[in-house]
């Protein structure tokens, strides 16, 4: 094998070597289908060798059209559509929806299902956290834990498979109620994984967020101060991250979230500065503990009763129009919702969270090195289903 | 953005080294308490098949014997995909009833799902009002083509599912 050797003599000559060697920005696509965006977004990145200068992201390859489907389907038909677009969190998303529904109805609903629905709420908050946790890991270079977390979530995913029938998209919160009844040896079971889960995070915690290498590859990396979360409208753990006391379910308390005792876990720049992404790990650590403290009061607190209000067969609100906004694990859902008298809404509009947050990207990423852009899109969570809906 | 990192010293150069080995360390003692103090979590798939749910949300299965074509399934897909046809049942002909009584005055003809299309979302199952439409358990339903994805329930092949299902 022979090597022609003229080029490789040009560039090391000492003589006018930085006349030879050329520099220029280079323009690489990460995605749509890369490991680290969680789906399919496309992340156009100008590089200056290591270093990241600019960064676009493309998003609109999962859009499946919700808003159009919803101006032409019932009320209740519109619930599966409304799981597919936060698939991680679905009980979160159909809570909003519902809601807003039973609030142009004047639906009462029956306080045990008022309940449950905040139990599967809660329960789908920790679901939906441990993805992250597990799938944060994977993008840092860590499998194991991946699995550590998925196991919980197993178990979470069975209760809400026994109880809707479905394991990621259950159509279970109901205009009026939810579908089915939660069973006392269920309840029980719950109540043994609340002790079970914070050994878990404990365990969790000291496996990656105290490890040495976790820590430096995401304290001080793709830090967002208040001004820039204020600035591009961010919310959920990325504006408690950075030191912002605001949880919707504290602050506007909605269902029945004003008669539980929680705190708003806030960032606290422990291990870098406020607002990096060690810091939006800790707080959705810590909003999980949070959690578990309100399933052990809905635990104690639950009442028997029936879980299905009085509704009509064919759900037709009045001529009225609702913006009604509910705190989801990855920020603020509101729907926009605007009924005409008819059997289909006339419009759903939905402000997602996760559709903000992929903006703040082109801020955050110049000056950032591309292993560390991975970082912050992975602590920002986003889903792609949101996104684009 | 700027990422300040504080100077490195000769005291944090150690440190640092010190946190390194024992946080890693901590990490690798959880990891090797799952050797032996765990159970395992996955089943071995083809040979060890998971059971259910009751109430899971499955298969689709339709009594024809007991449907009254009442086109109420096919309203609430919020996918259109349930294909029903019916003709008027003869006044001469002998009077039959479904399993809970109600009268059958049409007579089905076509009974058709697209399987493929179903988002298996059990809002027709819940607006049945015979209850003989209803959700199966059975998982294993993967086909070649999109074609025979579509179940004909009239079909005498399908009907022997119902030994299948454990419904």
């Amino acid at each position: 094998m022979t090597f022609d050797l003229s080029e490789e003599e040009k560039i090391e000559s000492p003589q006018g070597s930085e006349e030879n060697i050329k520099s220029e920005i280079l323009t690489v696509n990460m995605g749509p289908q890369h490991p680290a965006t969680h789906g399919v977004l496309r992340v156009e990145i100008k590089t200056d060798s290591e270093i990241v200068t600019e960064a676009i992201s493309h998003i609109g390859y999962l859009h499946r059209c919700f808003e159009k489907h919803a101006e032409n389907i019932d009320y209740r038909g519109v619930i599966p559509f409304v799981d597919r677009m936060d698939y991680v969190a679905a009980m979160n998303m159909e809570h909003g929806y519902v809601m807003a529904v039973e609030k142009l109805l004047g639906t009462e609903v029956p306080r045990r299902a008022e309940y449950i629905r905040v139990l599967v709420a809660e329960l789908q908050r920790i679901a939906s956290h441990l993805m992250f946790f597990g799938t944060y890991s994977i993008d840092l270079g860590a499998f194991t834990p991946f699995l550590y977390a998925f196991q919980e979530r197993e178990f979470i995913l069975r209760i809400f498979e026994e109880l809707s029938g479905a394991r990621l998209l259950y159509n279970y919160i109901w205009i009026g109620g939810v579908w089915n009844d939660i069973t006392d040896g269920q309840l029980k079971r719950l109540s043994g994984f609340c002790d079970k889960m914070e050994r878990e995070i404990d365990k969790y915690h000291n496996l990656v967020g105290l490890n040495k290498i976790f820590v430096e590859r995401t304290a001080r990396v793709g830090v967002m101060d208040e001004d820039l979360c204020y600035d591009y409208g961010l919310t959920g753990p990325i504006l408690r991250g950075s030191g912002v006391k605001w949880d919707l379910r504290k602050d506007r308390p909605y269902s029945i979230y004003s008669e539980f005792d929680f705190d708003i876990p806030v960032g606290t720049g422990e291990h870098g500065v406020l607002g990096d992404c060690w810091d939006r790990y800790w707080v959705r650590m810590r909003e999980m503990l949070e959690s578990i403290k309100i399933i052990r009061q809905v635990l104690e607190g639950i009442e028997a009763g029936p879980v299905m209000g009085k509704v009509s067969k064919i759900i037709k609100p009045p001529k009225s129009e609702i913006y009604l906004r509910t705190e989801c694990p990855r920020g603020e859902l509101g729907y926009y919702l605007i009924a005409d008298g008819g059997k289909v809404p006339y419009r759903v509009k939905v402000k997602s969270s996760c559709f903000t947050h992929v903006s703040v990207l082109s801020a955050v990423a110049p000056g950032l090195m591309i292993a560390d852009l991975v970082a912050t899109i992975g602590s920002i969570d986003i889903v792609l289903g949101e996104v684009d809906r | 953005m700027s990422t300040m990192t504080p100077p490195l010293t000769f005291k944090s150069y150690f440190s640092n080294i010190w946190t390194a080995v024992r946080t890693v360390f901590k990490g690798l003692t959880i990891t090797t308490r799952y050797i032996w103090a765990e159970k395992p979590v996955t089943i071995e798939y083809p040979e060890v098949r998971e059971v259910l749910p009751e109430n899971s949300r499955s298969r689709l299965y339709n009594d024809v014997e007991n449907c009254i074509a009442c086109n109420q399934c096919a309203t609430a897909c919020p996918v259109d995909c349930i294909y029903i046809a019916s003709n008027r049942r003869d006044k001469e002909a002998p009077k039959i009833k479904t399993k809970d009584g109600t009268p059958i005055r049409l007579d089905l003809t076509q009974y058709v799902i697209d399987t493929s299309l179903c988002c298996y979302c059990g809002l027709c199952t819940v607006v049945c009002p015979t209850e003989c439409l209803t959700h199966t358990t059975d998982y294993e339903f993967s086909q070649y083509t999109l074609d025979s994805m579509k179940y004909d329930y009239l079909e005498d092949d399908i009907r022997a599912w119902r030994d299948r299902i454990v419904k």
